[in-house]
């Protein structure tokens, strides 16, 4: 075996002090495989260099927010199939384009939108919100034999950090213990087989998030300071240092100093939405929602790669709602209005909305009566919603799952203003009618702006993987500005 | 062989025909080849068979891809090739990119395969890859030198010597305790132990420590979980359990590990399930809805069979014919229609292709499957196929993953594409034959590999560029202690472990001596004395009750059940266990459903078979007290049987108004003798078993351990991550569930001084002491009198150490 010579000796004993950041961002940003059959990957030219992934998880009803369609109100003795949207449609600042009551806020921001109406999802038989969600965020339907990596890892792993210091991608909102499917759900919130490197940091409560980055309960800077000077002088103390494998010893040390690094940083006070002022903060404290995106916007003026906020699947919950919808959807109103304009208005007011992309989107949308698509074998799961005529509020609201027609809404980014693209039918089934989107154009579009090729793969057991499926995602060039 | 040269032959025989008759010959070493190195060889040759269609040699030019054929001999008009390079259609052209071919080069080709596609003998763009051998193969061992017994270390020095390399250096005894205590068992030395084995003298020590650890059953289960879960992509909560679409495996598993089941028979056991317990791994997971083809349960069995026993990659070949290796579609359809119970049509790429597959396995040589029996048959055919003794791709398989788990690297690697050529054939030859000549004994092949000197050698230091140029072997690899690792040893450290489980298991082995004292006294009941004329039917029912009046509730108690044919046993309103192996009597602690006075159990005993045949339902308890006081209770002709069969929930909705005395069955020899040991073994484990600290494998994952590489198990998993990502470290510095154990852990040390504290937390985490320098450091940090917090802080540093993470 070679001996360890004395420069190299010397070198390695220096490594802590020679880690840099440019060692990171070097690292995380390893040139993506090309494959013998294609040309080397060019990414396009990116027009954002963040993205905000507002999720309205559990289904999103389009007709009742941000595709109106003929609108009856609640009266005991409506017939079920009359009704196609259970609110009124209002204006916007933008003059063609109209959203549901309720979204007051919001429609004075659509200015500054792109709205796509025709956004569609694959029937696959019996609906289920997790296997939908791992679709949309992983590009991939499940099962997959490998563990597919999420859109924010794909970020984290083409792109890297903006922020050497800051993780790339953030999850906020979702609670991936004690919730029903949370192993459905951890099943895509997560890296894959990118490894842990490049998997999502999970802040569930917005309010305290800043405990993910602060030294551990009881330690305050001073003793996380000196525990970690005590672990360097191990270090560099032990006996053992230059018998060990270096590389992984290396390799593991680096990881320890990043997680410093970040835990001892300025960017840490990103994490910390109480230092935000009063008057902001109420603007956006609606719910962990409106919290998540006041955390969104901290984090990603703090160069934040890839920020995904969710309202939070819970089945039953929130936007899942296969009872007493319209209710529901009041609240989910009040949730979502006004820290999403908000949100749009601070990046804007900052100068960063140009180049950071907030797109709005669900893994499906929802109907008074359709299960699926016309012709699906998806069997009607709406409970206490199930019947012809309204005989109380809580039959009111749009109970089924529906995936032949899902609006997503994008702001900034090098996408266009007040823009609308696509169409749904004005009849039930309220079917996208013109340039339906797939998931694979809509991630195509994503990851365009982003400058990522849809195109791009990595190997995995010798195959390649790509960011959209099978590399055939094709971005909607008629959004972009 | 005898094909290759026939096919030579006839393709010299058509060149020469060619030269006599065509005038101008084409030219296929100037003409042709270069054509088909600029423009097709990218996606066609070597390796890569875009379309399954490769080119490398004149058969598979011959043979086509997935399209049918690309050349018509002698007729290139109706070659799909030609067409394909004039086409100027995007999706039908090729090649698909880069510039098209010239008038002249198309011509050419034109020519050639109108010449019949003259190819010059032995001729292939590349040598087609290497085919491991399938049959097992018994190496000539080397001579020992210098005294260096253990065949591995004889292969080992052969090698090192034919290669001109040094010998790797051996590691000190206490290097060696840790790490050989960490391979077999998962836990780290205890100091006492430690110290005691590098003062012994004795030779062999270091044997007998291998023995003793390999003879703790109950720690080498434990830690072997880890692994044979991922393996077997086995959890106790994962997706799939929320709808019944998954099944664990955990009892079977955790059993198997404990009794050091022979290799084959578990892989049969998991491929033919002998009883529902060890059917999860075949099942896979039903997903809810529509699925891809390539991911229903069949296809599934395929790829799991395929990936977990025989390190093949079938996942490719799921969809289409595989490029990377030699499976094809056929091939995993044909495996996964051993496991459908209905006609199975064949995909590709998720459309199916109008044609069934018919149940067969991959290795025909050794035999084939019958098609035409029932699936329960040709599970058993498969599992016997699997286990062949001439199957060596079986042990291979197992061998070169203890190789890797042990060594840092497999000798096939990665251990998953065991189509690949090992860094040492004799090696890995001598491993597995030396396995089946050990009866498929896991623990044999583990020993074998511990006692060598390549085991017990210092690691090799690690570059990034370490294998850039192909491995060359330099002694074993430092790896990253599993999650699971370092869950225990934080426990142990700290005394923080969970109170319970999670697996569903019962934990431990009465050792002998209390198998020993264990006498059965319990009867064999059916409802009426056996007779000529009045033999139970298939399907005959009975529910058998006895009430057992407790004075106080039992510290512990078991029970152990065999019925003929199968059970169900509700113990106070509660379903405990269940069984229909007569012979593989389930046990169960159950002093968690005994309460203070009367409790009730109830048996229910149902017949099986297809004629009326034998039936008799045997029970026998145990309960202790904190007095060291024993109750027992088991079947006998006070217990009661009516034909009325309670609820799921062992209630019966009208009390029953018909309970008889249950009779003893009188010719029980057959029960007896075969069940008896049995029942009495396990009986014995549910009462008497003893198990230490909770062990973190058989906890369900939580944060922390996904944040060290636990992986989430829907995916077969046989390498962990080595590395330790950002994110893990972030965890690691401040996650609470570790602050919570190391404040628990400091408070073992408290009023012990700083260099009394480092010694302590040096022996136990790293098996050494502290250096001179270390110790200052300590007296540095802790202070006079250590406060909590400087001790939780100094132990944080410890276990962060690489030193400490990782298994050296």
């Amino acid at each position: 075996m070679k001996n360890t010579t004395e420069t190299e000796h010397g070198t390695r004993r220096d490594f802590l002090k020679g880690l840099s950041a440019a060692s990171l961002a070097a690292l995380m940003a390893q040139a993506p495989k090309s494959f013998a059959d294609e040309k080397p990957i060019e990414h396009p030219k990116p027009t954002a260099d963040a993205c905000i992934l507002l999720w309205m998880a559990g289904g999103m009803a389009a007709p009742d927010t941000f595709d109106p369609k003929r609108y009856l109100p609640f009266e005991v003795g409506t017939e079920v199939k009359r009704i196609l949207s259970t609110y009124p449609a209002i204006n916007t600042s933008v003059d063609h384009i109209k959203i549901c009551q309720g979204l007051e806020s919001i429609a004075k921001v659509m200015d500054r939108a792109t709205l796509i109406r025709s956004a569609v999802q694959p029937d696959l038989g019996h609906i289920l919100h997790s296997r939908h969600q791992y679709h949309w965020h992983t590009g991939y339907v499940p099962p997959q034999t490998v563990a597919a990596p999420h859109m924010g890892a794909w970020m984290a792993k083409v792109l890297g950090a903006r922020n050497p210091v800051m993780p790339p991608f953030i999850s906020i909102g979702q609670r991936l213990e004690g919730v029903g499917e949370s192993e459905e759900l951890k099943a895509f919130t997560t890296a894959g087989f990118f490894g842990n490197e490049f998997g999502p940091m999970v802040l569930p409560y917005p309010d305290q998030a800043a405990q993910s980055v602060r030294p551990p309960k009881g330690m305050e800077g001073a003793r996380f300071e000196s525990r970690n000077a005590l672990f360097r002088k191990l270090i560099d103390k032990n006996p053992q240092r230059d018998f060990i494998s270096d590389y992984q010893q290396e390799s593991m040390l680096r990881s320890m100093e990043n997680a410093y690094r970040l835990l001892s940083s300025k960017e840490r006070a990103a994490f910390d939405i109480s230092l935000e002022p009063k008057e902001s903060y109420d603007k956006y404290n609606t719910s962990r929602f409106g919290q998540g995106c006041l955390l969104a916007r901290r984090l990603v003026e703090s160069g934040a790669r890839f920020v995904e906020v969710t309202t939070e699947y819970v089945p039953f919950l929130n936007y899942d709602t296969h009872a007493n919808g319209h209710t529901t959807m009041d609240r989910m109103h009040k949730e979502i209005d006004h820290p999403v304009a908000q949100l749009i208005h601070d990046l804007e007011t900052r100068g960063l909305l140009n180049r950071t992309l907030v797109v709005i989107a669900s893994e499906f949308s929802r109907d008074m009566l359709v299960e699926g698509v016309p012709g699906s074998s998806a069997k009607d799961q709406a409970t206490d919603g199930k019947v012809d005529i309204i005989k109380e509020m809580k039959h009111y609201g749009l109970h089924r799952h529906f995936t032949g027609g899902t609006s997503v809404v994008m702001f900034g980014g090098g996408m266009k203003k007040g823009f609308l693209y696509g169409e749904t039918a004005v009849e039930r089934p309220l079917l996208a009618i013109k340039n339906p989107v797939s998931v694979a154009d809509l991630h195509a579009t994503i990851y365009t702006a982003m400058g990522i090729s849809p195109k791009t793969a990595f190997d995995i057991e010798k195959r390649p993987f790509y960011a959209t499926q099978d590399g055939k995602g094709v971005a909607v060039k008629d959004v972009f500005a | 062989m005898m094909r290759n040269a026939v096919v030579f032959a006839w393709v010299l025989s058509v060149g020469a025909m060619l030269e006599m008759n065509a005038g101008e010959p084409i030219d296929f070493s100037h003409q042709i080849v270069p054509i088909l190195r600029a423009h097709c060889a990218e996606c066609h040759t070597g390796e890569k068979k875009k379309g399954g269609f490769s080119m490398n040699t004149r058969e598979s030019f011959i043979a086509g891809g997935e399209d049918g054929k690309a050349v018509e001999l002698g007729n290139s008009a109706k070659s799909k090739l030609i067409a394909s390079v004039i086409s100027t259609d995007p999706d039908a052209q090729m090649p698909p990119k880069g510039p098209r071919l010239s008038a002249e080069k198309i011509a050419l080709l034109k020519a050639w395969i109108d010449a019949q596609l003259p190819w010059d003998s032995g001729f292939a763009f590349k040598r087609p890859a290497y085919e491991p051998p399938l049959k097992p193969r018994r190496p000539e061992l080397p001579l020992i030198v210098d005294g260096r017994e253990n065949p591995v270390d004889r292969i080992l020095d052969a090698y090192l010597a034919k290669n001109k390399l040094s010998r790797t250096a051996p590691i000190g005894d206490a290097e060696f305790m840790r790490r050989v205590s960490l391979d077999l068992t998962g836990l780290l030395p205890e100091p006492g132990a430690l110290e005691k084995f590098v003062a012994d003298a004795s030779p062999q020590k270091r044997a007998s420590l291998v023995e003793k650890l390999l003879a703790d059953d109950t720690a080498y289960a434990e830690h072997w979980m880890t692994f044979w879960n991922d393996l077997l992509r086995n959890d106790y909560a994962g997706t799939g359990f929320i709808t019944g679409g998954r099944k664990q495996i955990s009892k079977w598993l955790y059993n198997a590990l404990l009794n050091n089941m022979p290799f084959d028979q578990f892989a049969r056991e998991l491929v033919a399930p002998p009883t529902p317990e060890s059917a999860g791994f075949g099942e896979g997971i039903r997903w809810r809805g529509t699925v891809s083809a390539g991911q229903t349960v069949e296809i599934q069995f395929s790829q799991s069979v395929s990936q977990s026993f025989l390190g093949i990659n079938m996942k490719c070949a799921s969809c289409h014919d595989s490029f990377i290796d030699r499976w094809k579609l056929d091939e995993a359809y044909g495996l996964a229609a051993v496991f459908s119970t209905t006609p199975l049509e064949i995909s590709r790429c998720d459309k199916p292709i109008g044609k069934n597959a018919k149940a067969a396995w991959l290795f025909p040589e050794l035999g084939q499957i019958d098609a035409s029996k029932p699936q329960p048959e040709r599970l058993k055919q498969l599992a016997a196929l699997l286990t062949h003794p001439e199957n060596g791709r079986f042990t291979r398989t197992i061998v070169n993953r203890f190789w890797h788990r042990l060594m840092g690297r497999g000798i096939v690697h990665p251990v998953d594409a065991m189509q690949a050529e090992p860094w040492n054939a004799d090696l890995l030859d001598f491993l597995a034959i030396d396995f089946s000549d050990k009866k498929y004994d896991l623990k044999h092949t583990l020993r074998l590999i511990c006692t060598s000197q390549a085991y017990q050698s210092k690691v090799e230091t690690l570059t990034k560029a370490s294998d850039e140029h192909g491995y060359v072997y330099a002694g074993p690899r430092a790896r990253r202690m599993t999650a699971e690792q370092f869950v225990d040893a934080v426990w142990n450290i700290c005394d923080s472990a969970p109170a319970k489980i999670d697996a569903p298991i019962t934990r431990g082995k009465a050792d002998s001596e209390a198998v020993k004292n264990v006498e059965l006294r319990g009867k064999w009941l059916w409802s009426y004395p056996e007779g000529s004329d009045n033999v139970p039917k298939p399907g005959e029912t009975i529910t058998l009750r006895k009430t057992v009046d407790l004075k106080e509730v039992p510290t512990r108690a078991g029970v152990v059940v065999s019925v003929d044919n199968s059970f169900v046993l509700y113990i106070n309103g509660t379903k405990v266990l269940e069984g229909s192996d007569w012979f593989n009597p389930p046990s169960a602690s159950i002093e968690k459903y005994l309460k203070k006075g009367v409790n009730t159990f109830l048996l229910v005993a149902k017949n099986g078979g297809e004629q009326p045949n034998p039936a008799a339902a045997f029970l026998e308890g145990r309960a202790k007290f904190a007095d060291g006081k024993e109750v027992q209770f088991a079947t006998d002709e006070t217990w009661e049987w009516t034909k009325t069969a309670p609820d799921g929930k062992g209630h019966f909705k009208k009390e029953p108004a018909d309970w008889k005395h249950a009779s003893v069955v009188k010719s029980t020899a057959a029960w007896a003798e075969t069940a008896h040991p049995l029942l009495t073994s396990n009986l014995a484990t549910a009462v008497y078993a003893k198990a230490g600290m909770a062990r973190a494998a058989l906890m369900k994952c939580n944060a922390l351990m996904s944040a060290l590489g636990r992986p989430n198990r829907d995916q077969i998993v046989s390498v962990r991550p080595s590395d330790l990502s950002t994110l893990e470290a972030i965890d690691l510095a401040n996650a609470q569930t570790l602050s919570d154990m190391l404040a628990k852990g400091a408070k073992k040390f408290e009023a012990e001084s700083a260099e009394k504290i480092a010694q302590s937390l040096y022996l136990q985490a790293l098996s050494r002491k502290p250096a001179a320098s270390e110790l200052a450091i300590a007296r540095e940090a802790l202070g006079e009198k250590p406060s909590a917090q400087s001790i939780q802080d100094f132990m944080w540093a410890v276990f962060m150490l690489p030193e400490f993470q990782l298994v050296r």
